[in-house]
């Protein structure tokens, strides 16, 4: 008989351990973290990985389509940023008011949403975050339309501020492994597989007693929670935040490219989608941004056209592709490119 | 997809993701080379302002490179700094967004080796970019940024050319009293429409603080958008308070999408007074022919300067090469201003160690033909305090100069109240 435990340790998840150890040495690697932009481009690959892992949550495993995440980014950034700056105490108090406070905010938001099915539910999203823009934009309290500047600050642990890349580094991919983690936790767990069921059909979910409401409603919750922690590693970096920095449709968008792009409701997709979307963004307005025009822009808007039209699975979709086809070529069959 | 092509597809994204991680090692050595990185937006919002000021540096560069006997600007003669370093350029997009500015500054000062900064026209973006600058402990020139508070911060290797917008708005409460004095224009209260953003909430609350401490009373305040699609329900609210003077921080399209919303609800109030922004952009005036008209704003140059600053017309040619024939205007003029003295700094200090070159910046005093102030002179904390510009009215697509009185257009007479629409 096999051993569950022993399998999840030493099969699939072995890969995953593995690729974070590596991960975790790469800076230690004479040559590496001498290159400040490449580890630029590898927090951003973490971060958006993590950010799209967060919205895979709900928008991959569960098929609830939403456009609001930079909504729930947006509030954990400023819970960091309204400790640090208006405060003046570290981010940690902040950071947990902040997380708390997007799913409780997911929560109330998207409870009325969820009774619209399909593409309604999306389109509310959209309205979701025009509203939390304009909101934010106006309300005084948290530095309004001018934003939170950070103050040169003292770097490490107590402010969450380095002044190289290393130590953000690492942050980030603890960021990574608790978003990874979770979701991990999640597609093994019963829970997992009722968002599956809700996803493939709620009324075949529900007449087989999955209460699909609180389903989506804690998926909601969950993926909020993970977003705004996201947040606020992106205010804790960026050491400004303003709304239209965090509450955006440009930055909603994000969340969902990048997961589509590497393949939705499946675990490796986000990091997928991440590890192509980033390097290309990054590269391509570092080696062209500068001439002006936007040729930057538009080689990286190609690229992505290019993508969905051939590969309309994402990237895991085409290594699982390469999978069946060299399964079949054994004769034992295999595995079903799977996205929802 | 068949599965050659699949494969295909797989290495060609798994090679350009290698090739572009490996690729982007250590600027190569240079000799005699003074790398210098510039930031603007050039593509987003406001793209042609960003494009405009990179236009500038790269004609001041080069004029501090080559030797040009016929314009009148320091070092212009001379081929070079230090005996022989040219500056070299290397140019940075920032979409007009902070955190891409602040990476791009990280970029160009650690991949790219850039000894100073130059940027980046968004006050939002030449923030957290800045700070980059400081923490290396690099020279960053801010040509145009505005807000206020970014001197506030005493930084030491941050200087802004431009005035800010506090002396911007107490320059235009004088103008109003100036009005009320030379014209009886009993003007006493005043609306505020800002763009809802770092530089627009700056200048409103600056404007609030110094029209109020001057006894005037502010009815009405509104934000807006940045990239507005319709304006209608801003100007309504504007046309039902109907302040005597409207100050306005609006920027670039949004500004002609202002003056138009203005036309339809056929409504002006009986004077209007911008920030630099849309009004002192010469292709926006030049939009809005006559309806530009008797607005009025101020200008840290335009060609109608051409008198007062009797330099500029040689470096303007320069200029206009590469703008496909627009002349400086207030902002573009700043960023070619920065590379000047920065270069006069170099040459001043004798050597290329930030340390001495911010001395010189903090302590000296440097010619500069091509500012209104003729002279650039740093506070702590970066603030150019020579800086000023000229209150201006539109008047036959032409900017007359009206305030201050010592620099005003002889011939320029101050058109009060505005003409209502069905009048011009």
């Amino acid at each position: 008989m096999v051993n569950p435990t022993k399998n999840r340790i030493f099969g699939k998840d072995a890969v995953w351990l593995l690729f974070i150890a590596v991960v975790a040495v790469l800076p230690l690697v004479p040559g590496f973290a001498d290159n400040s932009f490449r580890m630029h481009v590898f927090i951003l690959i973490l971060l958006y990985a993590s950010m799209a892992q967060a919205w895979n949550i709900l928008g991959g495993y569960c098929g609830q389509v939403s456009f609001g995440h930079s909504v729930f980014f947006g509030i954990g950034a400023y819970g960091a940023a309204m400790a640090l700056v208006t405060y003046g105490t570290a981010p940690w108090p902040g950071i947990l008011i902040g997380m708390a406070a997007a799913g409780l905010v997911a929560v109330v938001i998207s409870y009325p949403c969820f009774k619209l099915s399909g593409h309604y539910f999306a389109i509310a999203t959209f309205a979701i975050v025009e509203i939390f823009f304009r909101m934010f934009q106006v309300w005084d309290w948290i530095g309004g339309a001018i934003g939170l500047d950070y103050p040169v600050i003292e770097e490490g642990l107590w402010n969450l501020v380095w002044y190289s890349k290393t130590g953000y580094y690492y942050f980030a991919l603890i960021l990574f492994v608790i978003v990874f983690g979770v979701v991990r936790w999640l597609e093994g767990h019963r829970f997992g597989y009722y968002m599956k069921a809700v996803r493939e059909g709620q009324e075949t979910a529900e007449s087989l007693g999955v209460n699909s409401a609180m389903v989506k409603l804690t998926a909601m919750a969950i993926s909020a929670v993970l977003t705004a922690l996201c947040g606020v590693f992106f205010v804790q970096y960026n050491l400004r935040v303003d709304p239209s920095m965090v509450i955006s449709l440009d930055m909603a968008m994000k969340f969902v490219l990048i997961t589509i792009l590497g393949g939705a409701g499946t675990l490796l997709g986000p990091l997928a989608g991440a590890a192509v979307l980033i390097p290309l963004q990054e590269y391509t307005r570092a080696f062209w941004g500068g001439l002006g025009g936007g040729i930057d822009l538009i080689i990286f808007g190609l690229i992505i056209i290019l993508m969905v039209i051939k590969q309309p699975a994402g990237i895991v979709g085409i290594f699982q592709g390469i999978r069946q086809r060299i399964a079949k070529a054994r004769g034992k069959g295999g595995a079903e490119i799977g996205t929802p | 997809m068949n599965r050659k092509s699949l494969r295909l597809l797989g290495c060609v994204a798994v090679a350009a993701v290698l090739c572009l991680l490996l690729a982007a090692g250590p600027a190569a050595a240079q000799q005699k080379v003074i790398k210098i990185g510039t930031i603007f937006p050039l593509t987003g919002p406001v793209a042609n302002a960003g494009q405009r000021c990179q236009a500038a540096v790269q004609t001041a560069v080069e004029i501090v490179n080559g030797q040009h006997p016929g314009v009148k600007v320091p070092l212009a003669k001379k081929g070079g700094l230090l005996g022989g370093y040219k500056i070299q350029l290397v140019h940075a997009d920032s979409q007009g967004k902070p955190d891409i500015g602040k990476a791009e500054a990280e970029r160009l000062l650690n991949q790219e080796g850039v000894w100073a900064l130059i940027g980046s026209y968004n006050s939002s973006v030449s923030g957290p970019a800045s700070l980059v600058a400081e923490r290396a402990k690099k020279i960053f020139m801010c040509g145009a940024s505005s807000s206020s508070a970014l001197t506030k911060r005493n930084l030491n290797y941050f200087f802004r050319l431009a005035p800010t917008d506090a002396t911007e708005s107490a320059e235009f409460v004088e103008v109003l009293k100036w009005l009320n004095q030379k014209q009886n224009a009993n003007i006493r209260t005043i609306g505020i429409i800002y763009e809802n953003t770092l530089f627009g909430k700056g200048a409103a609350g600056e404007a609030k603080k110094a029209a109020t401490a001057a006894g005037f009373s502010v009815v009405v305040d509104v934000p807006y958008t940045p990239g507005a699609t319709n304006l209608n329900s801003e100007v309504q609210t504007l046309k039902t308070k109907n302040p005597d003077a409207l100050f306005g921080a609006v920027l670039g399209a949004d500004y002609a999408l202002m003056v138009k919303t203005m036309k339809q609800a056929n409504w002006v109030p009986r004077m209007s007074i911008n920030y630099c922004s849309g009004y002192q952009d010469p292709i926006i005036a030049k939009q809005l022919g006559k309806d530009a008209d008797l607005f009025m704003g101020s200008n840290a140059y335009t060609p109608q300067f051409a008198t007062l600053l009797p330099a500029v017309a040689a470096v303007e040619k320069i200029f206009k090469t590469k703008t496909k024939g627009v002349p400086f205007d207030g902002d573009s003029i700043q960023e070619a201003v920065a590379v000047i003295v920065l270069a006069q700094a170099i040459e001043k200090a004798g050597s290329l160690d930030p340390e001495k070159v911010v001395k010189v910046l903090h302590e000296s005093t440097f010619d500069s033909p091509l500012s209104l102030g003729g002279k650039v002179q740093f506070a702590k904390g970066g603030q150019n305090i020579k800086a000023f510009s000229i209150v201006t009215q539109l008047q036959n697509g032409e900017y007359k100069r009206l305030y201050p009185a010592e620099l005003a257009d002889s011939k320029a007479k101050v058109v009060f109240p505005m003409k209502p629409w069905n009048k011009r």
